[in-house]
């Protein structure tokens, strides 16, 4: 996910390159390398633009069209103008929200730890990378096998809470009644399964290894000096960190944030565990329609032409407000 | 010194919740029934043998697993060194566009590369075989060998492609002597990201799979709706161990912090 911001990064400070005129010999290369990347990385994407705008048959699969039939039936649903539904309005509602809080509460987190781990040494910071590494490369499927346990009532959480008398505790204070508000607990004791408390949890804790990959190159190139000249002028370590550090990785941070956004849009599996069907995504909604009950696979495609839209939109809002910000 | 203290404290927090789910996880693969406890009732050993050996469905999967994961990474290595070399030597724009687009899959919602993997291999015949599995991965992966390898290349000292010049080696025995042994480390990292990454992805492969053959993580994620089991447990640790041995390979043998860019002035 950050292949180009890496490459760009290292560019910048590469040395001017050794500019020979390519080889005739080697000019095969760059329209094999065209082909080969056009169809592997770029026709599927095509396909599913092309296919969203197809039919669907019943009983029969789909055929080419060009209707907007599917797109229509995202936002009013599939029998307007008679009825019409926000079901789908709303599945897409949940995803951004979902996304949007996760990979917030990632990059708010794992920014004041990456800062730490780029003043260890060398060696330290290497064994702290192996296990954030093994940790990025975990599967969804893993990680919300362990936090279905960490929140299931018989041993996770719930399961301490009574053990402990902490739910007896929290009736008798009565704040128990403000987490059954919050959809936290039932009346015998607190519950995680379904809320999106757990959801977004287990979403953040998916990405926020990435958080503190992204986030550690900008970081470790942050000039120390910066900061000591600041400290021996006076400034608190808060105000170091408000003033000097935080406003040199502002990009970075912003632009991590829209990465794990987009990367989360397609959270599957922590969505199905953790969150109550009212509540599920657009992504869940994509498998139904492509190889689920639903089976319609224009639909599908149509949907997830609509999640990567609204990935563009972010990313191009995003990229205003920082060009904003840098013009100011 | 107060301050100090936080930050460790606030590390070793990190860690404990990094580590939490992989710890339960761990101990519920010791259970003795088919529920996931923790901690484990009635400890065995006897989910490993189940995973490892005895149940045909696991072991089947773990082969497909291993055969995806490394046909997928050499793959994405052989199509990431010509495009990142490209790159390096020429920096034209088509290069850049070229890795640009090489990385969107890996960089947008994989449902959605999913579905359109889908589609894809159903009009050219692969749905369902277990190369086409290969192919999608190699492709959904080539933005991390395209990555370590730019880094690689970027390392190159220039004073040894000038001493060679002046010396009037050709681009071949340059590329042999200098630019190919100097860059070894950097693109076996590369092939271990792609291939630890493809060893734990399901999405795409359930998409291409088409229930034809399924690996170990779509094994779990299609029998999701009956929740998990200890054997699963087993699968995760045993994933777990891998990742854990590569990266820490990779630490050994290249510059791990580098590969994540770090500043090179400091140590």
């Amino acid at each position: 996910m950050t292949a180009m911001d890496r490459i760009e990064a290292v560019e910048a400070d590469a040395p001017p390159r050794p500019s020979k005129p390519v080889q005739a010999r080697t000019s095969l290369l760059p329209g094999l390398l065209t082909a080969i990347i056009v169809l592997l990385c770029i026709t599927p994407f095509i396909l599913v633009l092309a296919i969203s705008f197809g039919q669907k048959i019943e009983g029969a699969g789909w055929v080419w069209s060009f209707t907007l039939e599917n797109y229509r039936r995202f936002f009013v649903g599939a029998n307007w103008p008679e009825t019409s539904t926000t079901l789908y309005l709303q599945q897409l509602w949940f995803s951004l929200k979902y996304a949007i809080v996760a990979s917030l509460l990632a990059v708010v987190t794992a920014l004041p730890f990456t800062y730490l781990l780029t003043r260890l040494s060398r060696k330290a910071q290497a064994r702290w990378l192996v296990f954030i590494l093994a940790s990025l490369s975990l599967s969804e499927v893993f990680v919300v096998m362990g936090w279905d346990i960490i929140f299931s009532a018989n041993s996770g959480i719930p399961a301490i809470f009574r053990a402990t008398g902490l739910t007896d505790w929290l009736k008798a204070v009565g704040w128990f009644d403000t987490l059954r508000e919050w959809g936290l607990a039932n009346p015998r004791n607190v519950k995680f399964k379904t809320s999106e408390f757990a959801t977004v949890l287990t979403m953040s804790y998916l990405v926020w290894p990435y958080a503190v990959i992204l986030l550690y190159p900008p970081l470790s190139r942050l000039d120390p000096s910066l900061t000591e000249a600041a400290r021996t002028m006076g400034a608190g370590p808060w105000t170091v960190a408000r003033t000097v550090i935080l406003p040199s990785v502002r990009l970075p941070l912003v632009g991590s944030v829209l990465l794990l956004f987009v990367f989360l849009l397609g959270t599957y599996v922590a969505v199905t565990v953790f969150a109550a069907p009212a509540q599920h995504t657009t992504a869940i909604s994509i498998y139904e329609s492509v190889r689920g009950a639903n089976l319609n696979a224009p639909f599908g495609a149509a949907q997830a032409v609509i999640l990567l839209v609204t990935a563009a939109v972010f990313l191009g809002l995003g990229q205003t407000l920082t060009r904003r910000a840098e013009a100011r | 010194m107060t301050l100090r203290l936080l930050g460790h404290a606030f590390m070793a927090l990190a860690a404990v919740v990094l580590a939490l789910p992989i710890v339960v996880v761990s101990g519920a693969a010791l259970n003795g029934g088919r529920t996931m406890l923790f901690p484990p009732q009635d400890p065995t050993l006897a989910r490993f043998h189940e995973f490892f050996v005895s149940e045909s469905v696991w072991t089947t999967a773990l082969l497909n697993s291993v055969v995806v994961a490394l046909g997928a990474a050499a793959l994405a290595v052989l199509l990431a060194w010509p495009l990142a070399y490209l790159l390096w030597k020429t920096g034209s724009n088509l290069s850049k566009t070229l890795a640009a687009l090489g990385s969107m899959p890996f960089a947008l919602p994989p449902i959605v590369f999913g579905v359109g993997l889908g589609f894809f291999w159903a009009f050219l015949g692969g749905l369902g075989a277990l190369w086409a599995g290969i192919v999608s991965h190699a492709a959904l992966f080539l933005a991390l060998p395209l990555v370590t390898i730019s880094i690689g290349l970027q390392s190159i000292d220039r004073a040894h492609l000038d001493a060679a010049a002046t010396m009037g080696a050709t681009e071949g025995v340059t590329f042999r002597t200098i630019v190919l042994p100097q860059t070894i480390p950097y693109t076996v990292s590369g092939f271990f990201f792609a291939l630890v990454l493809s060893f734990n992805e399901f999405i795409v492969m359930f998409f291409v799979s088409a229930s034809a053959y399924s690996t170990v993580t779509l094994q779990i994620f299609n029998s999701l709706r009956n929740g998990y089991t200890p054997t699963m447990a087993v699968a995760a640790i045993a994933f777990i161990a891998v990742s854990v041995a590569v990266f820490l390979a990779v630490a050994r043998w290249g510059d791990l912090p580098r590969l994540m860019g770090a500043d090179q002035s400091r140590n």
